[in-house]
């Protein structure tokens, strides 16, 4: 998997998407992958419950004859939580505020979804980095 | 640092002039859609504006609800009263909560700044005039405004902007306090300490309108001139490395990755972690508290599904199984560490439940009691999140 792909796309689309303010990428039974949000979310918690919900709307689609779901929109009077599947074994959870034009949102998300799972599924390229230690003190 | 300056996208408002002059001529009714970076929509009764909204500039109920003025649950209730609709304006006078001008203020206000978050974006396309999508604007002002008039301030906004000695777009600049600016420092003024406190380098004047509830246009200035000031700065050259972390080491299958300890957000990236193959050696290596590991990274990728439930699904008690004789060894010392809390004996220990492969809920075991422990974990994620916003 390239990190540094993932990692540009979460962020593209974070600063493409006005409105967007955070996005997480987890698997499918809700372990963190990689994390662009905000001091103030925990990451690995929100990996969690987007996969809880986001199993728990594909089973009521289901039991309802609702047919595939698409996403699933939780919305706060200080934005939206939105969780998409990627594939079959992730998904990927943006958050934004209350300005956000949702149809775009929905649309500039699709073909994101898409680099980012076939990002994940690739065979892996880059051999382990050793150059990690020096970044990760960097960061804030 | 050639490319802060500011100029203004021509060619879209050349089209949106163009566009906004007939339809004033034609006294047009109906939505004008603007696409583009942030785009918006301008709603046109006879000809004149009388209301617009981007997702650039913060409309009149984030400008109440996110400055404070009005908190939540005062708002909700005001929705629940009749006849209310979507903008409880005769419920916010009768309850006292704002007064009728200072409501049609912040009307024209937000529709004003709407339309320069527009002209100081870019506008890509403009859609011709449709009905009225949906129940129409939120909140149309009384008395509609010139379109031209209104892109005339606009413009002059963005001139003003650019003059500044450290010019900002609303949705370019992501600033950080300076060094040595405090965001509690009494002595500057309030505006100025909500920036210094919400700015992190991921926001930009947009988000920072938002979080603070004020005008874009008025935001935008204060942060150009901060940075005169040196209170605030810009990464400048943006980092070529993101901050991002990346927690899997997988391949192409998504192995789920057990981890124990908690992975702090500021680290960059976890590739230094061992990947996972397909045997159990550097998994013992990875989780010295489960090392027998009855649960199942060696599953096939699509793991969500081979879970049955015969698997241990989240509960601790079969991956707590090899702990025993290390936890009894640890409770009989009086000193035990109090950080980890041992549980009273004959209790499972609770240790990050959510974090399981199963917790999730995927699997066939919802209704499972022993779930509770995640939605603590809502809990308290929906307090940090609401925290630092509720307050402004």
């Amino acid at each position: 998997m390239d990190h540094e792909a993932l990692a540009m796309e979460m962020r593209g689309l974070r600063e493409q998407v006005t409105g967007i303010t955070d996005t997480a990428v987890a698997a499918a039974d809700g372990l963190l992958i990689a994390a662009d949000t905000a001091e103030d979310i925990d990451p690995e918690g929100l990996a969690a419950i987007a996969a809880a919900g986001l199993g728990l709307a594909r089973r009521t689609a289901e039991a309802t004859g609702r047919g595939a779901l698409r996403r699933t929109v939780a919305h706060g009077s200080h934005g939206c939580a939105a969780v998409y599947a990627v594939g079959e074994s992730a998904l990927m959870v943006v958050l934004s505020d209350e300005g956000v034009d949702l149809d775009r949102l929905h649309e500039e998300t699709r073909p994101a979804l898409t680099r980012i799972g076939s990002i994940l599924s690739a065979p892996e390229t880059v051999p382990a980095v050793s150059a990690v230690a020096g970044a990760g003190s960097e960061a804030v | 640092m050639a490319d802060r300056r500011i100029s203004l996208d021509r060619a879209g408002y050349g089209l949106l002039s163009r566009t906004l002059a007939e339809c004033g001529r034609d006294e047009a009714t109906g939505e004008l859609r603007v696409s583009g970076r942030p785009g918006g929509a301008f709603h046109l009764r006879g000809g004149l504006v009388v209301a617009v909204e981007s997702p650039g500039a913060p409309g009149p109920e984030a400008l109440l609800l996110r400055s404070g003025r009005i908190s939540g649950e005062q708002w909700d209730g005001l929705l629940d009263e009749p006849g209310a609709g979507r903008w409880p304006e005769a419920g916010l006078i009768a309850h006292g909560y704002a007064g009728a001008a200072q409501l049609r203020v912040m009307r024209m206000q937000a529709l004003q700044d709407a339309v320069f978050a527009v002209v100081a974006g870019h506008v890509e396309g403009v859609r011709p005039l449709t009905e009225p999508s949906g129940s129409g604007p939120l909140a149309p002002v009384a008395v509609g405004e010139s379109p031209l008039r209104l892109l005339q301030e606009a413009t002059r906004k963005l001139t003003a902007l650019a003059a500044l000695p450290c010019p900002v777009l609303p949705d370019r600049e992501r600033p950080l306090p300076a060094p040595g600016a405090a965001p509690d420092d009494p002595r500057l003024p309030s505006a100025r300490r909500d920036v210094l406190t919400h700015a992190n380098g991921r926001r930009t004047a947009r988000d920072l309108a938002f979080i603070t509830g004020r005008g874009v246009y008025p935001v935008t200035v204060e942060i150009a001139r901060m940075l005169a000031e040196g209170l605030l700065r810009c990464a400048d050259p943006p980092p070529t490395v993101l901050p991002v972390p990346v927690h899997i080491p997988a391949t192409g299958a998504l192995v789920p990755l057990r981890r124990e300890e908690p992975v702090r957000l500021g680290e960059l990236v976890r590739i230094g972690e061992p990947s996972v193959p397909p045997h159990p050696v550097p998994q013992k290596a990875q989780d010295p508290q489960g090392p027998q590991g009855p649960q199942g990274p060696q599953d096939s990728p699509n793991s969500r599904t081979s879970q049955s439930p015969q698997e241990p699904t989240g509960r601790p008690d079969p991956v707590r199984a090899p702990g025993p004789p290390k936890r009894a060894a640890r409770q009989g010392k009086p000193d035990a560490p109090p950080v980890q809390s041992p549980p009273p004996p004959g209790q499972p220990p609770r240790q990050l439940p959510r974090r399981r492969p199963g917790a999730s809920g995927i699997t066939e075991s919802l209704a499972d009691a022993h779930r509770e422990a995640s939605w603590k974990g809502f809990f308290r994620l929906r307090h940090r999140i609401w925290t630092p916003d509720s307050g402004t």
